[in-house]
């Protein structure tokens, strides 16, 4: 799920799942950088035994960053990848398994997702270039400067798609990366290496479930190991939920909005291209020594603790008085499904569900009603129930019109409320509404014409006085001609009453129109007719539509649970239905399609590419996709429509392209496969899974005795050698083998001449045809403990609650003892000269202990305010009154945190907004702020931040900002 | 071919004589396509048969997805508004021409959303575009909504829209400016530019196209003796259906210098505007948009060599 609203909503509501990463740095001795050894206990105090990566998530920042300067080319790109691999497996530091999976070819349910990503990015990449070109040529006419423009080739994202000679190349240096490891750092010596390449079918994430998934189904699994997945998707918190494991970890980069970027077109930073004026570039440094470097910090990683996770949910979806024995479990696996109604790659969102309007707190609740009438759980080991789905929708279905007024009315209070701000701000910076005059008249400062003395001050504030009476008889007479309904008298002083109003939104972007209007009467009829385009009476193709997303249902949850079930499913429409059209399912879906397979690379090349990323086919294929007599050129727009769809930004709307017709796609390249090379047809095969160890590792000599043997055929991996892993060994074609040298991709690194690693081919364990995945917690599994603050603590009159902030509960805190806040104190002040008025204010009522962490290099700690808004395990003032020295020195890191920019102002208004929102339950609460919040910094978010600047501004200056403002600041940080 | 009644009865008919052609037809439908959508399609796919001849009713080929490919196509385009490279637009054009389908879907493109949000949507842009989309009558040889010209409603009369002139103004404007700085970068207006590439970039620059048509002298009538060379052409240049300037050269290049060099001409003047004037085409008097500057003109304009506002009513009077 690309949802970035669901983490957010997540992390927020569950906020103590969150913990920060501690990351322990490489020293540098003499310019000689001594690495970190990893052999160490873990400085996060948790031991991880399995690293996971979906390496999407670390090709792309690591390729296109976006918030430095591009790597230049490919082998620096991939310098980059093994960079960041090796950060986090310093992090984590697993002990027993390192998990490589790159997305493969994704089934047909996918792609249309991709197909439309990449439709958009290489239209948007041209619409930049057009305007970057147009831009600059007027620069360069008002006589503004601009560096040349670079000669390199854009790096064309569309490429990190299975089946390019990128991913090729990619696979080829992680080959190279893992032996030179396994090879040379200790921390890797008994690490079972996996990777998993984009040759072999599935999306990354997907296949690293399946590998859990079939690991432990078998007996050998060890129901303890500790999991850590690392990847910024909101759907691996349902992927790791869905693994009932105890056990499981999520690491990712702590996502910051409103990070600043450099001009794309002199590349400076403080402006967007649209307001790039071409002038000269500041000097950076005293002597520039500071050019190439952005300013900003690195990206900082946090842990999400699905254990923590699953107490929440356990204090949420506990009922009591079931007609049937209430199970944990089963209820969380519900939880997930009723997520999927919300968003999903693959499946567009029902419309009356909206994250940010609380949907899955009002699934939550209709489900704990509805679950005493239905007899049992939504789903079971992954298959759905429909019946008693079809309860919950229709319950949904019934709140539908109520749920669209209120969106509509939440919107439009925004709006007002915005438009209220903007007036305030105006008048505020118009001036007082009366100046004296005259010689009375304020003078500035510091000028050199010095006001004269005063004479005749009598006649002056006459004189003042008149003219004033003047002016107000005057206007009141125009009032009383224009029949009382204008202002509009003749005045020449500085008062609004004069000024004409300008149209209420001439300064306000305008609005996209609506024609579904679904906060009107008759939103049904409109939806299908703008939608679909057909009647609302055409109840067969509305039961198509409905029957389509049952089946899509089905198939997601089924894909969580038990892996692809079909290859070729996919949801036909751009749209979704609504919720109260979901009458009669039960019997709309059976089973899929068996046997699918899945697309061949280049194939599923074809099925995503725009025509104008085809330079990444052979010519044939490419051919395909423009000429008027290809079969199949109906695939191909070159521009196509954008449905904003309620939406204000054409990357939140919905593209309406067409989908592919395999059928035809199929018999279009069976004519050109023929003129595949044998390169590509070697990127067109189905690889596998390999897996490396060193020479230290117990499972060393068995594969060693296997090359030698050259038994070709399958062999199983002995338990006991290897963590209970289990899996199907087959001997590799090109090995990676001990001594034998490995010879390096990448031109600035060396090859490896004492090679220490072996690979092998790996296949999962295999289970019969029909087998079904328990989702349950194995036998023999320890829960952790418990994290939350138990409901009857203070009934059990014991000492105050003290909150767990790491893995560990007994953890050390680290403190500054007093000449440390001296100093500390000393330096904040020279800095802070005037820096505001908090920098007197005392501290906020709570203070919360541990937040200074000095192995953190910035005081800027964001989820700090996890405490505050946890709202189960939200602490009592934590800090003893009776040391006043203590609360000084707590006062002053408060104002150190604080920066002199109100933001722990903005803190306690986040946490009374927070509140508010959550006594007034599931209705959808707290719609505008989170919705605005997603306008502003979705993943991909290009907005400006100049809003925010100002408004940091006007908290500076005590203004009392208005509500909405305040809560803004909710995810400033 | 066009006939007066809905081709759908005529289509719903035929089929009705040939149940097996129908059945193999409807094997066609996609899973997510309405009815409405469908019969148009399948007219589509009904009228085109015969162009393809392998394709042989109940027998894949590939010429008939080539086929079944076109039909999406234009599905495809006047549907969801997609667009194609051009080639593939004229050929769909052409086939689907009279099909009629009421009540077509309006789309916003990529581009005009991404252009919304960039600039700061000025009234005058908006409008534009919207006309671009809502109002197919005068548009069509701009090429973009060409597959649509099927839905335009028959009972419009011949000529431009009295409204127009005020319509086209605000674009012409920004070409003006355009010009205008163009022109000041190759060094001010002069015998030795391309003038063609000027007057394009410029046209482009304001995201449309320009249209060029020729004809070769002989075929023009009515001009006055001594002067019908036998050799050479005549090029006329159009943008958004407004008349910008006539040339003539020995070759059609030649020919298209000379009309862009009288089109540039006219924005040396203080302002363009675009008006609604008579001239002469095929013989006949008809009112045409045309760009003038300020200047009051001594002589006549040259005929038209096309004109867009044209509908069947003219078409067989002058035929």
């Amino acid at each position: 799920m690309g949802v970035p609203a669901f983490f957010r909503w997540l992390s927020r509501k569950y906020a103590s799942i969150i913990v920060h990463c501690v990351e322990e740095k490489g020293k540098e001795c003499n310019g000689v950088r001594i690495p970190v050894d990893t052999t160490k206990p873990n400085p996060n105090e948790v031991e991880f035994d399995n690293l996971y990566l979906d390496m999407n998530g670390i090709i792309h920042p690591c390729t296109h960053p976006e918030d430095k300067p591009a790597p230049k080319n490919e082998d620096e790109m991939m310098v980059a990848i093994f960079e960041y691999i090796d950060r986090l497996f310093n992090i984590v530091r697993p002990r027993r398994v390192l998990y490589m999976a790159i997305d493969g070819v994704a089934p047909r349910a996918k792609m249309n997702q991709q197909r439309s990503r990449r439709f958009r990015a290489s239209k948007e990449g041209v619409e930049l270039a057009e305007e970057k070109g147009r831009m600059r040529e007027e620069i360069i006419q008002k006589g503004g400067y601009l560096p040349p423009e670079e000669i390199k080739e854009r790096f064309d994202s569309n490429c990190i798609t299975p089946g390019t000679e990128f991913m090729d190349n990619l696979a080829q240096c992680l080959r190279y990366y893992v032996a030179d490891r396994l090879s040379n750092d200790p921390g890797w010596k008994n690490v079972v290496v996996f990777l998993s390449d984009a040759s072999v079918p599935g999306e990354g994430e997907h296949k690293i479930m399946d590998f859990i998934r079939r690991q432990r189904a078998q007996p050998n699994h060890d129901p303890n190991t500790h999991h850590c997945l690392c990847g910024a998707d909101a759907d691996l918190i349902m992927l790791g939920l869905a693994t009932h494991e105890p056990n499981f970890t999520i690491i990712r980069e702590e996502f910051k909005p409103n990070k600043p970027r450099p001009c794309a077109l002199c590349g400076q930073m403080g402006h967007e291209i649209k307001d790039c004026q071409g002038v000269a570039r500041e000097k950076k440094g005293q002597h520039d020594e500071f050019a190439d470097t952005v300013p900003v910090s690195e990206q900082e990683f946090i842990f999400i603790r699905l254990c923590v996770l699953r107490e929440y949910l356990a204090r949420e979806l506990t009922m009591a008085s079931l007609p049937f024995p209430f199970d944990f479990e089963r209820s969380v696996d519900d939880w997930v499904f009723m997520c999927f109604f919300v968003g999903n790659d693959f499946l567009p969102h029902l419309p009356s569900l909206e994250i940010r309007e609380g949907a899955i707190d009002r699934l939550v609740n209709i489900y704990k009603d509805v679950v005493h009438k239905t007899g049992g759980y939504l789903t079971q080991n992954g298959y759905v129930d429909l019946e008693r789905v079809e309860m919950i929708m229709q319950a949904v279905g019934v709140a539908e019109d109520n749920i669209f007024r209120k969106r509509k009315e939440d919107d439009e209070n925004f709006k007002r409320r915005n438009k209220e701000k903007r007036r305030r701000m105006k008048a505020e910076q118009q001036g007082p509404a009366y100046l004296t005059t005259g010689q009375f008249a304020p003078q500035a400062l510091g000028r050199r014409d010095r006001p004269e003395a005063v004479h005749n001050a009598r006649h002056q504030a006459y004189d003042m006085r008149m003219q004033h009476n003047k002016d107000a008889a005057q206007s009141l007479k125009a009032m009383m001609k224009n029949g009382g309904n204008s202002s509009a008298g003749p005045s020449n002083s500085t008062e609004s009453r004069g000024v004409k109003r300008k149209a209420e939104d001439s300064d306000s972007e305008p609005e996209p129109e609506d024609n579904v209007r679904l906060w009107e009467e008759g939103w049904k009829q409109r939806y299908y007719k703008t939608k679909f385009d057909v009647d609302v009476t055409d109840e067969d193709f509305r039961r198509k539509v409905v029957k389509s997303y049952v089946e899509g249902l089905c198939w997601v949850l089924r894909y969580y649970y038990q892996g692809c079930a079909s290859w070729k499913w996919y949801f036909p429409f751009h749209y979704a239905p609504f919720a109260s059209d979901f009458k009669d399912i039960k019997g709309m879906f059976t089973d899929f399609e068996k046997e699918t397979k899945p697309f061949k690379p280049l194939e599923q090349l074809m099925g995503v590419f725009p025509a104008a990323s085809g330079n990444f086919l052979p010519p044939t294929w490419r051919n395909l996709m423009s000429s008027p007599d290809s079969s199949i050129i109906d695939f191909y727009p070159d521009d196509f429509a954008i449905d904003l769809n309620g939406k204000k930004y054409a990357w939140q709307g919905v593209a309406l392209l067409p989908f592919v017709d395999e059928r035809r796609l199929r018999a279009a390249l069976a004519e050109v496969y023929p003129d595949l090379t044998t390169e590509e047809v070697k990127r067109n095969s189905l690889g596998s899974d390999v897996l490396f160890l060193s020479k230290a590792h117990p499972l060393f000599d068995f594969i060693h005795e296997l090359y030698r043997a050259e038994s070709n055929e399958d062999t199983e991996i002995p338990a006991e050698l290897c963590h209970g892993i289990q899996g199907v060994l087959q001997l590799d074609d090109d090995p990676i083998l001990p001594d034998k040298t490995v010879t390096s991709p990448i031109p600035m690194l060396r090859d490896i001449s004492q090679n220490s690693s072996i690979g092998v081919k790996f296949k999962d364990p295999q289970y019969a045809d029909g087998f079904v995945f328990k989702a349950v917690l194995l036998a023999g599994a320890k829960l952790p403990s418990k994290v939350l603050k138990p409901g009857d603590w203070e009934k059990g009159n014991r000492e105050p609650w003290r909150p767990q902030l790491g893995f560990n509960r007994n953890r050390q805190q680290a403190h500054l003892d007093q000449s440390g806040f001296r100093a500390l104190g000393h330096s904040m002040n020279r800095n802070q000269r005037g820096g505001g008025q908090y920098s007197n204010a005392p501290p906020p009522g709570n203070y919360h202990q541990g937040n200074y962490r000095p192995q953190h290099s910035g005081g800027h700690q964001p989820f700090q305010h996890s405490r505050q808004n946890s709202l189960l395990g939200a602490p009592p003032s934590f800090h003893q009154p009776q040391f006043p020295r203590q609360q000084q020195q707590q006062q002053q890191q408060q104002q150190y945190r604080s920066g002199g920019h109100g933001w722990d102002r903005a803190m306690q208004s986040q946490q009374l907004a927070y509140q508010l929102n959550r006594d007034r339950g599931g209705e959808g609460s707290g719609g505008y702020q989170q919705r605005y919040d997603q306008r502003r910094d979705d993943w991909h978010d290009r907005r400006d931040n100049r809003g925010q600047q100002h408004r940091s501004y006007s908290d500076d200056r005590g203004y009392p900002p208005p509500p909405p403002s305040r809560r803004y600041q909710w995810n400033s940080k | 071919m066009a006939g007066e009644r809905s081709g759908e009865d005529i289509v719903s008919e035929y089929l009705g004589q040939n149940p097996q052609l129908a059945e193999w037809v409807d094997t066609f439908r996609t899973y997510c396509e309405s009815n409405k959508q469908w019969v148009a399609r399948r007219e589509f796919i009904l009228r085109n048969m015969e162009a393809f001849p392998t394709v042989e009713p109940g027998v894949p080929s590939s010429s008939l997805d080539r086929l079944l490919s076109l039909s999406m196509v234009w599905a495809n385009h006047v549907f969801l508004g997609c667009s194609y490279p051009q080639a593939v637009m004229d050929k769909i054009s052409e086939m689907g021409e009279g099909i009629v389908v009421e009540d077509v879907p309006v789309h916003k493109t990529m581009k005009e959303i991404m252009a919304r949000g960039k600039r700061s949507a000025t009234a005058e842009s908006d409008a534009d575009s919207c006309a671009k989309r809502a109002k197919l009558g005068p548009n069509e040889l701009d090429g973009r909504p060409a597959g649509r010209t099927n839905a335009r409603p028959v009972t419009q009369k011949s000529g431009p829209l009295p409204q127009a002139p005020a319509e086209h103004q605000p674009f012409f404007n920004r070409l003006y400016k355009a010009v205008a700085w163009k022109l000041v970068s190759a060094g001010g207006f002069g015998p030795n530019l391309d003038h063609f590439e000027i007057l394009r970039s410029c046209v482009e620059s304001c995201k449309q196209t320009l249209t060029c048509v020729f004809v070769p002298l002989k075929d023009i009538t009515g001009l006055p003796a001594g002067r019908t060379q036998k050799e050479g052409h005549v090029c006329e240049i159009r943008c958004q259906t407004v008349y910008l300037g006539t040339g003539y050269g020995r070759d059609e290049s030649a020919a298209k210098a000379m009309a862009s060099k009288e089109a540039l001409k006219v924005f040396q003047g203080r302002k363009v505007t675009v008006k609604i004037c008579r001239r002469r085409y095929k013989g006949k008097d008809v009112e045409d948009l045309m760009l003038l500057d300020e200047q009051p003109r001594s002589q006549g304009f040259p005929p038209a060599l096309s004109y867009p506002f044209q509908d069947e009513q003219l078409e067989d009077g002058s035929s």
